[in-house]
């Protein structure tokens, strides 16, 4: 046995030092479209016709980005159009919807060291767990923070769901949720759970967690990095600001 | 599939007149030939009566492996029903096709002779409303039991934007097995554990072991099938990439290759090349999350983060190659959206090499740490036997000593100009599978390391211009085996899209290893397949 | 205060009233007699040996004259009165229950015949017990046989049942050959027939004569005890028989075993020799082991209350052992403390296990069901019933602060007290049997968890569950009356130590009673005997003294201190246990209640994972809950395979899998198996003599004579006919 804590010791520390600084290792995050400033309205709507999911729209001075609708499958970088759409590389993504509430939704203070979280999964692909499953390796190790993944949500604060909520998960998510002892919270992460992604509104999904649970975080990406969804629980707790939902098209220059 | 061209040879001679020959003759009247798009590929039109007897000679005298079943509502209207078969030493293709009419809703099930057809056929039932006559425990499957009777959503005249009405309280009794005083069955799920994808299973037991092992899956059911009729190949390449994320890009590859197969284009030598680079970087980035999650289900803590640490910094070098961690968006019918430049290239060698350097030495580690091994061998053993009836496919079957592989076998991309090694293991156990798990990955290093810096100078892609008909596209996936069947209509969207993932087909076979364990080992059974729901769900 | 005598006569009476009300009276008003009159009886029994036993005069009464050999007559010592005054405990709230649980009986049966038997039963009990001599001991031995034989075959159980009863009754009558032998052998060596003249004619029997009435006489009643090897019937005898017998088997009757060894065994014929202690030592904590564990893989409430039965008299029986060890050695105050222990240990047993049955009994009526496995749910639809059987699980599991835990935990202290002993091999016996004390108080926690947690928590099980009602006060009053008991006995056992001292002290030949419970807040100048002053003096730096004017008794058990050199104790007090608890208790009601005054509370369904709604058959049964014992004591229990089977269609469609197994009990493997096929080969053996010819038989005949004449006479004859032959000895 000790030549596995020999080992550990020699790895040393991996740990990233967000959210005190930002990461600036490369391959954290794929980025996403950004509100783009384009002269033409021609090619403005070619590019918004390229996006499967509507996340593209014509704005006066170009296009703006529906964050919670991009499900990252490049046609408005790598397509065939005359312009492509401008993209940011960070990975702080996480929003609130109801901008009316939220100061009164999130959980405060008190739990901003000890936060103990259930990950369900309601018809996700996969993809999004996996990247919810690298917030316990060393790199991101949100242990330090005082985070931790509870098995029971009679345990748990806040409920961390990803996918579109097909009909087989509603009644387990309701019951999920209505398990967990108040305070508690919700967010949702993945484009899937915002606004159904790809799988959409359909016969056997609801296209999104919002139509069942109230929804407090959001974080849109398909997936959302590690980072992205670590900033998500930042803002549930208040540690750090929320994004926007939006990225409108900036004025020239 | 077009590769059978400038790839090794592998069926010899024509087809039709070659397989009718092979038949009994006793088997022959009553059945059709015909020619497939290829010469590895032959139709053989039957009628229902002989239906058995020629699918028993197919699996138990002549070895050929079940793969898929289509059934396909046709504008007649009647029903297309195919039972795809391979033979995995020839590579060659039988597809058994009855026809029949639209109110015939019967037909001769298959599941006692070729057992891999079970799930199929259940299937089948559930969401176009045929009855596999002789078929033990239909009912139930994928739509669960709130859903209202007679209606089957894979029927051409179900909307998919509609939203039956369900039925209200719903009595859903365990379907138990055991019979023995003082049984009972201990459920786990749907929700479970720290991460664990949503499913069910009954684990039987008088109190210490697991006697039988019942699960029941399909939570996830999101209709990918259904939803992708009517959209154009490049959309339904957004789902077949984004059902289980995890394997996006050779779900992709699989798609891509069928939507190529029907336009009949072929990608050019750089995209074949750039696309086996691609998807061996999945392989490996899969099978070091799969080491992940067994080093995690024995707590064998440093190792889980060793394993981790690679996964991560993978998924990292994905991300600086494709522009997506997971792959999304690299591929698209006819080549790819990305090239990569010669210095990425020098620079994903070097790297690679250096990750191998690290799970060989994890792997040192693990094979004498005696506490891990004796949580993992025997444990979750599948007999060769039972693996080919069930007709597994992937790391499961290779490490039960079914040496196939379909790199191997069809030759995909470029695969049929590479040499790499596909390892096999006979015991079948947790063990096993693990250690076929770190030869895998090291095959796919050292073939990462060769493409990375030899890729044949070219364009990335060429166009694809779809047209009417329909071809099986096939990659194999980090699980095993993935078969995607697309028929385009004439204006050149996805009229029907079947699609057979490798866990749908394992978890099939799961219970075999789940059985007559005790409970603490369940978590480690289930890290050791390595399978994932969401793409059994689809 | 009528003196004890009068009390007792009073209660001879109403038994005979009794039984003659049960003749005379017509059906419907049985059951009253039985409450009634069996409560008079019990209530005037408890006065008459409590008196007894608080009054520390022993009476004698002769009867009959028979010359030479002594007088036939009754008298009530400490033993006999402690013994006594738990037939009374018992006797008093099975009679209230009987009342009501034998109406169930009214159409079938005849009630006036259960009543006849009831307080014959009753009445031959109370004679063992205060017969003071030998003769009427057995008399009555075996009337309370036969007639506990009568209760247990009451009603019909079918074939299985009447096996049981009549295994009992075959295994009782071979222990009083046994006992006979036994007192015979006694008696002519003494030559008298009273206890009296006993003690005082052979105050001690040697060589092979007292080894063979010490093992006939520990066989003997032993099989009434249900202790290992003789313990077959116990298991099989209990559930055939109705509610309120099991109770009185298991309450009183296997007490009277325990009463037997220390009459002829410990009283009559003192310990001298270690080895004996030993045995009695050994065969106790295997009995105890034996028992738990077969309890423990139960899942019938009442097999598994009597297999506990058979655990508890092991422990009882150890304790005695150990006492006798300690006797013969010398060391008599110890061997107080060891009889003490025995003593208490029995008394609590009584309680509680009447208190579990009498739970069973109420569980069967209010519930339909008494197997574990079809049970569930029953705390919210029968709250009293199961605050009562927690109350009694509670103290058999040997948990503080009820009855349980004071004698469990004196009788592991008192092993631990061999350390005083010198030879090695004893210590090595010693802590054998503790070892495997200590694993019986594992698995009785384990059992009764198991009987409380799956027959009360949890789903209900079957419909009968499902429909569960609670039972009528009639039947709880009793249960209660025998839980408040167990709570006082566990509270007060140093007010319980000095009244089972009086039993104890001349058995020991010394007393125990100051070892265990010393004054601990007088000063020794104030004439405190048995502390040493730097002990006393310690305690009263720790402000021991403040005790003296709040709690007003001795509060402390102690058991061991060591000299002026290593001044250690252990001590217990359930006492002190119960009144921090109590205060700890209030406090944090009051802090907590305080805090959380403005939260509010939500219920929930159970945590399930998600299901749609968790079933009975999803959760955990009686079976499983017991399977890791099973697995680990494999190799003792050997289950036999009945049935391993899988049924499948095309070999792959599983349809049903069959499992299951039957465990024959290790003692029936080991002992009574082996016996009945030697009995059976011997059987055979002998009947080839049985040729069929006239003559043969004939022959045989001539040759008993001669055989019987021979030995009858031997050397006479044989020098007779030597003289006449003309051979003589010169």
């Amino acid at each position: 046995m000790t030549k596995w804590v020999a080992k550990g010791l020699r790895t040393g520390i991996k740990s990233t030092r967000y959210p005190d600084t930002l990461e600036p290792a490369p391959g954290v995050s794929p980025g996403r479209p950004a509100g783009t400033h384009l002269d033409d309205d021609e090619s403005g709507a070619r590019l918004c016709g390229l996006c499967p999911t509507g996340a593209l729209e014509a704005e006066e001075n170009g296009v703006a980005v529906l964050l919670d609708r991009c499900v990252h499958c490049f046609r408005c970088l790598r397509g065939d159009a005359p312009a492509v759409v401008r993209w940011e590389g960070d990975y702080e993504w996480a929003a609130i919807e109801r901008e009316a509430e939220d100061a009164r939704r999130r959980l405060g203070r008190a739990f901003g060291r000890s936060l103990h979280i259930r990950f369900l999964d309601a018809g996700a692909c996969g993809a999004c767990m996996s990247e919810a499953r690298q917030l316990n390796n060393p790199y991101y190790n949100i242990h330090r923070l005082g985070f931790f993944i509870t098995p029971t949500p009679r345990h748990a604060d806040i409920l961390l769901v990803a996918g579109p909520l097909t009909d087989a998960m509603r009644v387990p998510l309701q019951k999920t949720y209505d398990a967990m002892p108040s305070p508690k919270r919700v967010v949702a992460i993945g484009a899937c759970a915002l606004s159904g992604g790809v799988f959409g509104p359909s016969f056997v999904s609801a296209g999104g967690v919002g139509e069942l649970l109230p929804v407090d975080v959001v974080v849109p990406g398909c997936p959302p990095p590690p980072l992205a969804i670590l900033h998500g629980l930042l803002v549930a707790v208040a540690r750090k600001p929320p994004g926007p939902l939006r990225s409108a098209a900036p004025d020239a220059g | 599939m077009t590769e059978a061209r400038n790839s090794a040879p592998t069926a010899t001679g024509a087809r039709r007149d070659d397989f009718f020959e092979q038949l009994p003759p006793a088997l022959r009247d009553g059945l059709r030939v015909e020619p497939g798009s290829d010469a590895a590929r032959c139709t053989v039109v039957c009628v229902r009566q002989k239906l058995r007897e020629l699918c028993r000679w197919l699996f138990q005298e002549i070895g050929y492996v079940f793969a898929t079943l289509v059934v396909e509502e046709t504008d007649a209207p009647s029903w297309s029903i195919a039972y795809l078969f391979y033979g995995p030493e020839r590579a060659d293709w039988v597809h058994v096709e009855i026809q029949q009419g639209i109110d015939e809703r019967t037909i001769p099930s298959i599941s006692d002779i070729v057992h891999a057809a079970d799930w199929h056929e259940r299937e089948a039932e559930d969401l176009f409303g045929l009855t596999f006559e002789g078929h033990p425990r239909l009912g139930e499957f994928i739509l669960h039991e709130d859903w209202p009777d007679g209606v089957n959503p894979m029927r051409k005249a179900f909307d998919a934007r509609g939203r039956p009405e369900r039925l209200p309280e719903t009595q859903w009794e365990p379907p138990t097995v055991l019979q023995a005083p003082g049984a009972f069955a201990m459920p786990v799920g749907p929700v479970f554990s720290d991460y664990a994808e949503s499913a069910h299973f009954l684990l039987e037991t008088v109190g210490e072991d697991v006697v039988t092992a019942i699960p029941r899956f399909f939570y996830k059911y999101r209709g990918v099938e259904k939803i992708a009729e009517g959209r154009t190949p490049e959309d339904v390449l957004l789902l077949a990439e984004r059902f289980s994320g995890t394997s996006a890009l050779a779900h992709g590859l699989a798609f891509c290759q069928a939507v190529e197969s029907v336009a009949g284009a072929e990608p050019p030598p750089r995209a074949r090349a750039l696309r086996c680079l691609l998807a061996e970087l999945e392989r490996l980035r899969h099978h070091a999350a799969a080491i992940k999650g067994i080093c995690e289900s024995t707590a064998l803590a440093v190792a889980t983060s060793q394993a981790a640490l690679i996964e991560e910094d993978l998924l990292r070098l994905s991300c600086g190659v494709a522009g997506h961690r997971y792959l999304f968006g690299a591929l698209r019918p006819g080549g790819l959206t990305l090239d990569l430049a010669e210095a990425q290239g020098r620079e994903l060698a070097d790297a690679i090499r250096r990750i191998g350097t690290r799970l060989a030495e994890l792997q040192g580690m693990l094979q004498y740490t005696s506490s891990f091994l004796d949580r993992l061998e025997e444990i979750g053993a599948i007999p060769r036997r039972l693996a080919l009836d069930y007709g597994l496919v992937g790391p499961v079957a290779r490490a039960s000593g079914i040496p196939w592989d379909l790199r191997r076998i069809v030759r995909y991309a470029a695969y049929g100009a590479l040499e790499f090694d596909v390892p096999t293991e006979a015991e079948g156990d947790g063990y096993a599978r693990l250690r076929v798990l770190f030869r895998e990955a090291e095959q796919s290093i050292a073939l990462i390391d060769r493409l990375a810096v030899n890729l044949p100078a070219g364009p990335v892609a060429v166009a694809v211009a779809p047209r009417e008909g329909a071809a099986l596209g096939m990659a194999e996936a980090p699980i095993g085996a993935a078969f995607h069947w697309v028929r385009l209509d004439a204006s050149g969207t996805v009229s029907r899209y079947r699609l057979t993932s490798p866990s749908f087909t394992n978890w099939h076979g799961f219970h075999l290893a789940a059985e007559n364990f005790a409970f603490q080992d369940f978590p480690i059974i289930l890290a050791s397949l390595g399978l994932s729901n969401a793409e059994c769900d689809r | 205060m009528p003196g004890s005598e009068v009390l007792l006569g009073l209660f001879f009476a109403l038994c005979l009233a009794g039984v003659a009300l049960a003749c005379l009276l017509p059906e419907r008003r049985q059951p009253s007699v039985l409450a009634w009159l069996g409560s008079a009886a019990a209530v005037v029994l408890i006065l008459a040996t409590g008196w007894q036993l608080l009054s520390e005069q022993p009476f004698a009464l002769r009867l009959w004259p028979m010359l030479p050999y002594g007088t036939l007559g009754i008298a009530m010592d400490p033993l006999s009165a402690l013994f006594g005054l738990v037939v009374g405990l018992v006797f008093l709230p099975v009679s209230v229950f009987s009342g009501r649980y034998v109406l169930k009986y009214l159409e079938d049966y005849s009630l006036g015949y259960f009543c006849v038997l009831y307080f014959g039963f009753l009445a031959a009990l109370v004679l063992v017990l205060v017969a003071s001599d030998v003769v009427l001991l057995v008399l009555a031995w075996e009337v309370m046989s036969v007639l506990s034989y009568l209760l247990v075959n009451y009603d019909d159980k079918g074939d299985e049942g009447t096996r049981a009863g009549f295994l009992m009754l075959a295994m009782s009558e071979a222990g009083t050959i046994a006992i006979v032998i036994a007192v015979a052998i006694v008696a002519n060596a003494s030559g008298r027939i009273d206890f009296a003249g006993i003690r005082a004619a052979v105050p001690h029997l040697e060589g092979a004569a007292g080894l063979t009435v010490f093992l006939l006489a520990f066989v003997g009643f032993g099989v009434k005890a249900g202790l290992i090897p003789l313990n077959s019937w116990l298991p099989r005898a209990h559930p055939v028989a109705p509610t309120n017998v099991s109770a009185l088997l298991s309450g009183v009757m296997v007490n009277l075993g325990i009463y037997g060894i220390l009459r002829i065994d410990v009283d009559l014929l003192p310990p001298i020799d270690v080895g004996r202690g030993l045995l009695v030592l050994a065969v106790g904590s295997i009995s105890a082991l034996v028992g738990i564990l077969y309890a423990t893989i139960q899942t019938d409430l009442k097999r598994m209350l009597a297999h506990s039965t058979i655990e508890n008299m092991g422990i009882v029986t150890a304790a005695l052992g150990a006492g006798m060890v300690f006797s013969a050695a010398g060391f008599s105050a110890l061997a107080g403390m060891a009889l003490i222990t025995a003593l208490y240990h029995m008394v609590n047993h009584s309680l509680y296990k009447t208190l579990l049955f009498l739970g069973s009994g109420a569980v069967e009526t209010g519930a339909g069901s008494r197997d574990l496995d079809r049970l569930g749910g029953l705390a919210s639809r029968m709250p009293w019933t199961s605050v009562l059987f927690l109350a009694g699980a509670w103290s058999i599991a040997g948990l503080p602060p009820f009855n349980g835990f004071v004698s469990e935990w004196l009788t592991l202290q008192t092993i631990l007290r061999s350390a005083v002993l010198s030879s090695a091999g004893v210590k090595i016996v010693f802590a054998l049997a503790g070892a495997m004390l200590a694993l019986t108080a594992g698995l009785a926690v384990t059992c009764f968890v198991k009987a409380f947690a799956m027959g009360f928590l949890g789903h209900a099980r079957s419909p009968d569950a499902r429909d569960a009602r609670e039972v009528r006060p009639m039947v709880r009053a009793p249960m209660a009356f025998l839980a408040v008991c167990c709570v006082l006995l566990g509270v007060l056992p140093t007010y319980t130590i000095p009244v089972l001292d009086c039993a104890a002290a001349p058995l020991a030949r010394a007393s125990g009673k100051d070892a265990l419970v010393p004054p601990f807040f007088r000063l020794p100048s104030a004439g405190g005997e048995g502390l040493p002053g730097p002990f006393v003096r310690e305690f009263h730096d720790l402000g021991a003294q403040i005790g003296r004017e709040v709690l007003p008794g001795r509060s402390l058990v102690v058991l061991h201190r060591g000299g002026e050199r290593n001044p250690v104790v252990f001590a217990m007090s359930t006492s002190y246990m119960v009144v921090v608890l109590a205060i700890l208790l209030i406090l944090a009601y009051l802090a907590f209640g305080r805090a959380t005054r403005r939260r509010t509370v939500a219920r929930r369904p159970a945590w399930d994972g998600g299901l749609r709604r968790l079933r009975p058959q999803l959760t955990y049964t009686a079976t499983g809950f017991s399977n890791p014992v099973r697995v680990v004591f494999h190799a003792l229990l050997r289950p036999t395979v009945i049935e391993e089977t899988t049924e499948a269609v095309a070999e792959h469609f599983r349809t049903a899998v069959r499992r299951e197994y039957a465990e024959v009990h290790v003692v029936d493997r080991l002992v009574t198996h082996p016996i009945i096929a030697g009995t059976r080969r011997l059987a055979k053996t002998l009947r080839m003599m049985h040729i069929g010819r006239v003559n043969a038989y004939a022959a045989y005949v001539l040759v008993t004579v001669l055989a019987t004449l021979v030995v009858g006479q031997g050397g006479d004859i044989l020098s007779r006919l030597m003289t006449g032959l003309g051979i003589s000895p010169e």
